[in-house]
């Protein structure tokens, strides 16, 4: 694998809304580009005995979760005729109702751009070593599990 | 002989260090038995090993230098 094309994908914090505009703005010059399709996962006020989530803070073994990444862009970049997929995953601590994943696969016809979309995401959730540790408003915490 | 072990998630917490440095294990199945007499702690955590970064689900030696990753049920996303 050639190191220079393992991409980061990590961002401190929230993954700001107007970072998610710019990026959508961006293609505009690429004309071979019919659909986009974006998922975006937000930090979600659970209650969990009696407790609310306030935020979560995500960690990661950053070197194995970006060779992963790779993997996981290559194996869906082969599968799917894509023009472009762009990643962004918050590290730290994200408050309840910001987001911390954006997902954005682009293509010329709007199936391939949804169907890659989704499985980069589930593969996002299965495959890459992070963890997120929910915050509960009065500073106790538990370590979230993905189902 | 060095075997670098590195925490992740909840590990982390209950091991209260990132990272360890064990001597003489041949293999990830000694290491596992070292670890549960180091961290009696760990008793009740699942985890799967990386060794240098490749995912392991069996036995595997490990040689001078080797960085094991013991990484709990992941919560990305």
């Amino acid at each position: 694998m050639a190191e220079k094309s393992v991409k980061n994908i990590f961002t401190q914090g929230a993954i700001e809304p107007v970072f998610i505009s710019d990026s959508i703005a961006k293609h505009s010059s690429k004309t071979n580009i019919g659909a986009h399709s974006i998922f975006l996962g937000q930090v979600r006020k659970d209650v969990i005995d009696g407790k609310d989530v306030v935020a979560i803070d995500y960690t990661t073994y950053e070197e194995m979760a970006l060779e992963k990444m790779h993997e996981i862009r290559e194996a869906v970049f082969a599968k799917y005729p894509l023009a472009c997929m762009h990643i962004r995953h918050s590290l730290g601590k994200v408050d309840a109702g910001k987001i911390c994943l954006f997902v954005f696969t682009s293509s010329a016809h709007r199936k391939v751009a949804i169907e890659a979309c989704e499985e980069v995401v589930e593969k996002i959730k299965a495959e890459l070593p992070v963890w997120g540790k929910e915050i509960f408003e009065d500073d106790t915490h538990q370590w979230k599990e993905n189902k | 002989m060095d075997i670098t072990v590195l925490f992740f998630g909840q590990l982390a917490e209950l091991a209260a260090t990132n990272e360890t440095v064990f001597q003489s294990v041949i293999d990830t199945d000694a290491l596992k038995i070292q670890l549960h007499q180091k961290y009696p702690q760990f008793a009740d955590s699942s985890f799967i090993i990386a060794v240098n970064k490749i995912l392991t689900d069996q036995n595997t030696p490990l040689f001078n230098g080797a960085t094991v990753a013991l990484l709990p049920p992941f919560s990305g996303g």
